[in-house]
Formats: C-alpha cells, structure tokens, sequence
C-alpha cells in the first residue's frame, strides 16, 4: 500500500511563466490562510527525472490544483501549444481513479466554457473560475476548500497585495528572477503562513 | 460537476510547516522585517477612525459646500 497522503497537502499544477506571477502569489497566499499546504515541482531536489519527481508529490498530496487557463499557443515563431498541465493531469486522474479516498483533483480556468474547447474529455467536470484575477483565485479557493474558521476574502487580499510587493525583495535576496525557483517558493510560503497567522490573530475586522 | 469537500483534516502544526518549509535563519531574519512591515500597516489601519478613508474627498466636499 502507498504512504497515506498529507491530508493538508496540495499539489499545484500551474504554468512557470511571468504572466502567471501574480496568479502563483495569490495561489500560495490563498492555500497558506486556509491552512493548507502548497507543494509545487520545484521545491523537489533534481537527481531523478522530473516527471518521476512531480507523480511523487502528487502522490504526497491528498488534493490537487490544475490550473489550465494558460494552455494555449506560445507566441514565439515555433509556435508550440502547452502539454505539461494536461499531461500532470492525467497522470493525476489515473492515480485518482486507482485510489479515488487518497486524492481529489480540481480543474481551474480564467473563462466558463474554455475548458469544453480545448479538453472536452473533461465535460461534466466544473472548473473553478478565476476570471485571471489574484481575487478570483482566492475566491474559488474559499469555494473548493471550505473549513471552519476561514479568513474573509479582503482580509486574504490584504496579504496577497504585501506578499506581492515583496516578491521582488525576495527575488533579490536569492540572486534570482525566476519567481518559481525552490527557495523562493520556500520564502514566499513562510512569509505567506506568518502573515495569514498574524491576520488570524489579531488583523483588523474587515 | 464540481467536487463539494469540507476540509476536516487537523490543521497543520508549527512543526508540520518547519518542517516542508525549511528556510536558514538569515532567510528568517530578512523575512522578519518584512513581517514586521506588514504589522506597523497592521497597526496603522486600526488606528484611522472609519470616515478618515478619504479625507481628500471630504476635504473637497466641505469646500464646496
């Protein structure tokens, strides 16, 4: 029998790109003010091949995320469409449907009925909506992730804005511009579960 | 259709989040004063009375009037 996932984990499957920085920061503040815990590709140590590190963690983790509102054709002259969302998908669906208690995966898009263009398969599954909004996103967050004792959805905003400011401070601090690397992404959720404690004891009622 | 779920798992410990977020002591250090950014803007915003949000728009208002 597998290991029993981490019944706080979630399994992020979203674009590495700049477009998608805001959307990412929203994404780990969200996860960290309800308590759960992001995991993303990345914060595993390379060694072994990437796809066998990514069915790993999503293995570890008893919910997942797809995020593909940016499955779409690249702009470059070799205009290429985006396969890694879709295919961490269906490795995801397969190891649902072989242990459908240990893991829950959901579908998330920018627009209602994108999805059934471009993976009709997926019909009759609903995705979350986020409209391409860091609001959007911890939104559907609160809708697909219901618990007791839940942050308003201003007062996470008031910590996406900071933890959006200081995503470049620490950018900086680890000589990078890749917002996705692994001790970036370690910072970013430190700060993000400090600042969603700090809100929870004490911020203002808004 | 969408999944409903109720999330009834314990809430992770402090421990549970050192340990998958494993940062150096500088790194805390530096994240720190951030934090602490985020607590004087804390601070500040319990302070301003309710009808202090847009003291330019009362301003402009009561020089109308």
């Amino acid at each position: 029998m597998p290991q029993p996932p981490d019944p706080n984990g979630v399994f992020l499957n979203i674009p590495y790109d700049e477009e998608f920085r805001s959307l990412y920061v929203a994404y780990i503040v969200g996860l960290c003010q309800l308590d759960l815990i992001p995991h993303l590709a990345s914060e595993i140590p390379g060694g072994e091949r990437r796809l066998s590190r990514i069915f790993q963690l999503i293995k570890s983790c008893r919910y997942s995320i797809h995020d593909l509102s940016r499955i779409e054709v690249s702009v470059t002259a070799t205009a290429v469409p985006r396969f890694n969302m879709p295919l961490e998908l269906g490795m995801t669906i397969t190891w649902q449907n072989l242990h459908p208690d240990r893991h829950t995966w959901f579908v998330w898009e920018s627009e209602p009925y994108r999805l059934q263009r471009s993976a009709s398969d997926l019909n009759g599954t609903d995705p979350y909506i986020h409209n391409g909004t860091a609001e959007g996103v911890l939104r559907e967050l609160c809708n697909a992730f219901p618990r007791e004792h839940m942050p308003s959805v201003p007062k996470m905003l008031d910590v996406y804005h900071f933890a959006n400011l200081s995503l470049d401070t620490i950018l900086y601090k680890n000589g990078t511009r890749n917002p996705y690397d692994r001790s970036v992404f370690m910072e970013l959720c430190w700060l993000s579960k400090t600042l969603a404690d700090l809100i929870r004891l004490g911020g203002p009622a808004i | 259709m969408r999944k409903p779920i109720h999330i009834t798992a314990p809430r992770p410990t402090p421990e549970e989040w050192a340990k998958h977020f494993p940062i150096s002591k500088a790194s805390e250090k530096a994240l720190q004063a951030l934090v602490e950014e985020f607590k004087a803007g804390l601070s500040h915003q319990k302070e301003l009375p309710v009808n202090s949000i847009e003291p330019e728009k009362r301003r402009k208002r009561a020089s109308a009037a």
